[in-house]
């Protein structure tokens, strides 16, 4: 009896099995004009003002516009909403002409009112936006002239402001002044904007759709529908990408070398590669005995074998770098070349201050301590676990005992703000022309983010005069210099600039690498 | 019996209240909190002093200021009203995210577990009787075999293989409905619904037999050495109305206490499932929610599997009373 039981259910699932997998739903045709993105994690909102992550800035980028924008190949400021500004002579009012009869996707004008709406609300103690707000603690006020012209009031000179002021977000005011809460307002997950896409349906956990924007002013794009698909896990993406589920995606670098070089992958799809503005480090937290000689940091950059590192764990992708600006930048100094791995060189400047295995149990020390420290890193990172265990080897060679604390990303970010740790693991993304006061300005060490504690007269001062400097000639001499400065004092052991790693489906056309990625809106759809 | 009921739902108040206000000073005093974490290492630490008195301001905005007693009372305060507050991460009712990832986690848990009673208890019973044969140790071989494979390599391993792409193309790579169904009739979206739902399932089921063919086993062992299955024996009653009638009905009161865990195991997702099989279901949600501090959330989840738990420990302390004579729940006057 219980045989036949059992016999019974096991067929029963069993079959079950086979027949789903067998007459699974009859293949639709696919409408070429829709674009698959893969998205690896859901944004919390649409709303531009109280959105902190990247996935919601790139959908809404398609969505939401500015009052200017970054030439994708120059990096220049070009005109977006507006359509030209003037600058007073004091570089404190920034005049800006909106174009007229810019139109949002349900029809409304644009006017004046919503920038000044959209300003009031990145300044009201009210809405959620803390990492907004202080891009915008220097305004003084947003005027209003006439319809079509607003001004911006700076109380200093500044040389980003125009970047700023013209980058502001600006949100429909008829849409959302209608009484309810800003930070919970149903086209927080319902965005109105300007731009060539419009916003259709938010299916959560599941997908974004957004569909071409009828009453968009410019040329109507080619692709006339894009979907984003969360997928969490990027080996899966990777497989809906070769079935055909998916057009665009972004790839790990062990996909990139290992699991997309077959013929059959790489005719249908494009690889891509280029470099955005960031770069990850280790930092040497000065206020620690060990780490306050720049000799010291010095020697640790001798003795950590980036190269080797970087085809290790990175397969060789990425670019050693040895500053704070961004690789391709005109303020990057290329005459600097980088540390070389020499763990002999690395022995020599930490003798010369003063570390030597005086007492022979194998570990360096000075004035009586030894030269151990701690290496925090987040638990979220493989790269810096991986990192963490080559140095701890390395490093023992030469008599510097290092150990490994991983803590998960909540309990890191407090650590680094209470200036907890010894050495970190971490990086840093960067805007394309970066000002370097809010990491390396002194004024920064107790409350901003230069929490390794990096102080030199020299380099406050180019800071402080670059903030003035307009001419941009001058400004990025000074920064060239500025990242001398960096160089010598090794406040981090810069590590790399990593490429993007994209495929895109040989379906589409015009697909080109600009110095700021790649733009979707510019594809046409292949006959 | 009615005195004794009426106890018992009344300590499940301050039991109750005593699990969530642990959840809820644990989540306060871990390291971290939303706004922090929201802004990051770059927004949080931009502007120095002002971007400290910016933060501040935001915290006010989730009443991360008040102490945390303060918050707890006005937590339960809501509660009460079954108000569970609003989800930091997109500004959307409790609520409404619970109402959208329950029922998919429901539907999941309730196939694995159905399948996984109906596969492993005949299972256990078989090899009770069949004790050390080679039906017994080869399926407990297996079984444990199963038990030890990690799910997201069985998982990936599935998806590649039968998932499409380069090898077999048999089952959806993600998701619970293909696209463009969402107008079709309800066969049709049943049918598309269980096609997804296979891998995912098999998953999740695979590794659950081990433990309850063996506990059923055991159970049943334990039973057929008692006495009265001497008695039987020795009345000389067939071996099969032995086993199915007395040995084992008998046997399967212990599983009565796996009742309590099953209730609140009914909303607990696989975070691990979840994510590979891309499927929006309680586990992702509470994971995320831990991660970053979404508050209200967090306790709303907490809450709910608390008064699950409590509910199903009475639950199985009655059944226990109602199927075996011998326990009594109050003394005997």
């Amino acid at each position: 009896m219980i045989k036949f039981f059992f016999k019974r259910i096991s067929y029963l699932f069993f079959s079950f099995i086979f027949i789903l997998g067998g007459c699974h739903p009859s293949k639709k045709i696919k409408d070429p004009f829709i674009l698959n993105i893969h998205l690896s994690a859901e944004p919390d909102t649409l709303n531009p003002i109280t959105s902190t992550d990247a996935y919601s800035s790139s959908i809404n980028s398609h969505i939401y516009e500015n009052l200017v924008e970054r030439d994708k190949d120059t990096l220049e400021i070009v005109p977006l909403l507006a359509e030209r500004w003037q600058i007073s002579k004091d570089k404190l009012r920034y005049r800006f002409f909106l174009k007229k009869g810019v139109k949002w996707s349900d029809g409304v004008e644009l006017t004046a009112d919503d920038i000044i709406y959209s300003f009031n609300k990145i300044k009201d103690p009210q809405t959620a936006c803390a990492q907004l707000k202080v891009y915008y603690l220097d305004v003084k006020e947003v005027k209003k002239i006439d319809k079509y012209t607003i001004e911006f009031k700076y109380s200093k000179p500044y040389f980003l402001a125009l970047e700023f002021c013209g980058g502001i977000p600006i949100v429909p005011k008829h849409i959302f002044a209608d009484g309810t809460d800003f930070n919970t307002h149903k086209n927080n997950r319902f965005p109105v904007g300007t731009g060539p896409y419009k916003f259709k349906e938010w299916q959560t956990g599941k997908k974004i759709v957004l569909v071409a924007n009828e009453n968009y002013r410019g040329k109507s794009p080619s692709i006339k529908k894009v979907v984003y698909k969360l997928v969490s896990e990027s080996n899966v993406a990777l497989q809906m990408l070769k079935k055909g589920e998916l057009d665009y995606m972004s790839l790990r670098p062990i996909q990139w070398v290992r699991q997309t070089n077959s013929d059959k992958f790489n005719d249908k799809f494009y690889k891509l590669k280029y470099y955005n503005p960031s770069f990850n480090y280790i930092g040497w937290n000065s206020r620690k005995s060990f780490f306050s000689d720049r000799r010291v940091r010095q020697a640790l950059t001798h003795l950590i074998n980036r190269k080797a590192i970087l085809d290790k764990l990175k397969f060789g992708l990425g670019k050693i770098v040895t500053g704070n600006f961004y690789l391709y930048s005109k303020n990057y100094n290329k005459n600097i070349n980088y540390l070389p791995y020499d763990p002999d060189q690395g022995k020599k400047l930490l003798e010369e201050a003063g570390w030597l295995d005086t007492n022979q149990d194998g570990i360096l020390d000075k004035d009586g301590q030894n030269f151990q420290f701690t290496f925090s890193i987040p638990s979220s990172s493989k790269f810096s676990e991986r990192l963490a265990s080559i140095l701890k080897e390395d490093f023992s060679k030469i008599g510097i005992e290092m150990s490994i604390n991983k803590f998960e990303w909540a309990v890191f970010v407090e650590k680094i703000h209470k200036r907890d740790f010894e050495a970190v693991s971490l990086g840093w993304s960067l805007g394309y022309s970066g000002d370097p006061y809010q990491l390396w300005h002194s004024s920064q060490i107790e409350q901003g983010s230069n929490y390794c504690a990096f102080k030199d007269i020299e380099a406050d001062q180019i800071i402080e005069q670059a903030r003035v400097e307009f001419n941009d000639q001058r400004r990025t001499k000074m920064y060239q210099r500025f990242h001398e400065i960096i160089h010598h004092h090794q406040p981090y052991t810069f590590l790399y600039c990593s490429p993007s790693l994209v495929v895109v489906s040989k379906r589409f056309l015009n697909v080109k690498i600009h110095v700021m990625g790649l733009d979707f809106e510019e594809w046409q759809v292949a006959k | 019996m009615k005195r004794y009921l009426f106890k018992r739902i009344l300590l499940i108040i301050p039991t109750f209240l005593g699990i969530t206000l642990i959840t809820f000073l644990m989540i306060r005093l871990a390291p971290g909190d939303y706004t922090s974490l929201k802004a990051g290492l770059q927004g949080e630490l931009r502007a120095g002093q002002i971007g400290q008195e910016i933060l501040e301001q935001e915290k006010k905005l989730y009443g991360l200021d008040k102490p945390i007693l303060v918050g707890y009372y006005e937590w339960v305060q809501k509660f009460i009203r079954l108000d569970f507050g609003k989800s930091r991460k997109d500004g959307r009712p409790v609520s409404t995210r619970l109402a959208e990832a329950l029922p998919i986690t429901l539907t999941l848990n309730l196939i694995t577990l159905i399948i996984i009673y109906l596969i492993s208890i005949p299972l256990g019973l078989f090899s009770a009787v069949k004790k050390n044969g080679f039906f017994d140790q080869g399926t407990s071989l297996l079984l444990f075999i199963l038990y030890s494979l990690p799910s997201f390599w069985v998982a990936l391993l599935l998806l590649l293989y039968l998932g499409g792409g380069e090898y077999l193309d048999l089952f959806p790579l993600n998701g619970l409905l293909s696209d463009g169904l969402e107008q079709a009739n309800w066969w049709e979206k049943f049918l598309d619904f269980s096609w997804h739902l296979v891998l995912p399932v098999v998953t999740l089921t695979y590794g659950g037999f081990a433990f309850l063919a063996r506990y059923t086993r055991a159970n049943l062992l334990e039973v057929i050495g008692q006495q009265y299955i001497t008695v039987a024996r020795a009345k000389g009653l067939s071996e099969n109305k032995i086993l199915f009638v007395h040995a084992f009905r008998n046997s399967l009161i212990p599983l009565i206490t796996l009742m309590a865990t099953l209730l609140p195991a009914l909303l607990g997702g696989s975070v691990i499932v979840e994510s590979i099989f891309s499927i929006p279901g309680m586990g992702q949600l509470a994971f995320e929610a831990i991660l970053s501090r979404d508050i209200p959330v967090i306790m709303a989840i907490a809450s709910i599997s608390a008064l699950l738990t409590l509910i199903g420990i009475l639950l199985s302390d009655l059944l226990y009373a109602l199927v075996d004579p011998r326990i009594r729940l109050e003394g005997k006057k």
